[in-house]
């Protein structure tokens, strides 16, 4: 699945038209996924997330990978 | 905005039934008796076993008030192997419990607290012969599970000079399934009969009681109800066939808490009896099927009901992965070394504090490097923190008793009082604790 499908609405609720699958999303995970739309990378990911919340990249570093790895597990190419 | 932890959760309609999304359900414990887990955490280390002196005085008391507004003459036996632990055994005996024992080590460690031998009920199916015989010395209530243990009595009364009195061990059918018959001898078959005539026979043992253990965590109050009245139907066969006077019944234990059996779908608050509706089903029996003048002294050994629901686990996050199943997999400091009854309960299990976000399907995993090391398959639970405390409940009964020394140290425990004040009551293992009693051949030493 490609990420572009996914359209998430003001309610954090993604959606994928041609399947219907639909997904339950909280603000940094729509951050995230706005990001990787846009090409971001993974370290530019952590990077501009550590600056924003003042949290540790290492810290940030196992939120994202573990982020990418759930998209991945359904099924979206990353 | 305040950071959140990335989520993403796929919806699956069918987790939205009639009792709502568990999306954001969260249940949080601040805190016991008022201390928070945070501060006991901190303090004593994690994992840390916690258990309440409030919490095991009211159960008691509330059971103890249900039979005896029922019944003239009750004691209560306090389980030894439910929760040996010097201080919860003082808490029961302070409120007036003896001591129910099912070893020679048990045995010891209730006369090493105080209790004198009369006040010990001796149970089990292996009792060592010089256990016993200190045993009948001590004026222990002996109860008798098997034919040799009957011929091990007559040779120590034989070698003390004395007639010893005893109780047998009776099992029977009281619906339950499976049946115990495991220990003691059958009702229905005419085994206890039989068992009482053969000490009737050689006059060196006579009987004063009548004990039976019909299972554990029992939900149907009525069992007790059919084990009364057909102890109390054999009483009254023996009584009047050999002469003895029964002076006690002892129904045994096994009355449930409200911890939650796997595989069962209401919450414990609707299936687990009340402690009413236990003691009104035994002693309504004893009145029904009283054929003396005299009531018998009713005995009962109840343990997991009384400190099941005083005892807590603090454990606490180390870390999180992702399992290609997309569950999160949280590795907790305490595992299944130290929770043996992980087994056949899903416990409560409580957060330290609200976190932020929704739910997502998880797993609870120990530090054990062991595949099996599982406190909980599937729960859903928000992200969690490192360090984030978690508290596991009902752990009173059966899981410091049973828990293992096994790759790591077991934990500290700890009492709060009925003032909230904190006592050490164990000590965390350390490395002198394991090679405690332990020998290594001279040959084997290494730099040698």
């Amino acid at each position: 699945m490609q990420l572009n499908s996914l359209i998430i609405d003001e309610n954090n609720m993604g959606f994928i038209p041609s399947t219907g699958a639909t997904f339950q999303l909280n603000e940094t995970g729509k951050e995230i996924l706005s990001l990787l739309k846009d090409g971001v990378d993974k370290d530019t990911i952590v990077e501009t997330l550590s600056k924003k919340y003042n949290i540790d990249e290492k810290e940030l570093f196992i939120d994202v990978s573990d982020f990418l790895y759930k998209l991945k597990i359904y099924g979206f190419e990353i | 905005m305040s950071y959140q932890k990335p989520t993403i959760n796929r919806v699956d309609f069918a987790m939205a039934s009639k009792y709502g999304s568990p999306l954001k359900t969260q249940k949080i414990r601040e805190n016991i008796n008022g201390i928070s887990v945070r501060e006991l955490t901190e303090k004593y280390g994690s994992p840390l076993f916690v258990y309440s002196q409030k919490e095991i005085e009211n159960k008691y008391n509330t059971l103890y008030n249900a039979f005896s507004s029922r019944y003239p003459n009750i004691q209560f036996g306090w389980s030894y192997k439910t929760n040996y632990l010097n201080a919860i055994c003082n808490i029961f005996h302070k409120l007036g419990s003896i001591a129910e024992v099912v070893s020679e080590f048990e045995y010891e460690k209730a006369r090493n607290l105080g209790i004198e031998g009369k006040n010990i009920i001796f149970n089990g199916p292996y009792k060592p012969k010089e256990a016993l015989k200190i045993a009948v010395q001590e004026g222990a209530k002996i109860h008798i599970d098997h034919l040799f243990e009957i011929n091990d009595l007559e040779d120590i009364a034989d070698e003390l000079g004395v007639t010893i009195p005893v109780a047998i061990r009776v099992n029977m059918d009281t619906g339950i399934y499976p049946q115990w018959s495991r220990f003691g001898f059958n009702y229905e078959s005419g085994e206890a009969y039989e068992a009482v005539r053969r000490i009737h026979k050689n006059k060196k043992l006579y009987l004063t009681g009548l004990h039976s253990h019909i299972g554990t965590f029992m939900l149907d109050a009525n069992a007790y109800k059919l084990e009364t009245a057909k102890l109390m139907q054999l009483k009254a066969q023996i009584e009047a066939d050999f002469g003895y006077e029964i002076e006690y019944i002892d129904i045994g234990g096994g009355f449930a808490s409200k911890n939650h059996l796997k595989g069962v779908y209401q919450s414990p608050e609707v299936i687990v009896p009340t402690a009413d509706d236990y003691a009104e089903a035994i002693t309504s029996a004893i009145y029904e099927n009283n054929k003396s003048e005299k009531l018998p002294k009713l005995y009962l050994e109840t343990g997991r009901h009384l400190v099941d629901e005083a005892g807590y686990l603090l454990t606490s996050v180390w870390g999180y992965k992702r399992f290609p199943d997309g569950k999160k997999g949280y590795i907790l400091d305490a595992g299944v070394n130290l929770l043996y009854t992980a087994t056949w309960y899903n416990f409560n299990i409580e957060l330290d504090k609200r976190y932020e976000g929704i739910n997502e399907p998880s797993m609870l995993n120990g530090p054990l490097c062991m595949n099996i090391d599982i406190i909980n398959e599937n729960i859903m639970l928000p992200a969690l923190e490192r360090g984030t405390v978690l508290t596991i409940s009902p752990v009173g009964a059966y899981n410091y008793t049973q828990s293992m020394q096994f790759i790591r140290y077991r934990p500290k425990v700890v009492l709060i009082d009925n003032d909230s004040n904190v006592h050490i009551i164990k000590d965390d293992d350390d490395l002198s604790t394991i090679n405690y009693k332990e020998r290594l051949p001279e040959y084997l030493e290494l730099n040698k």
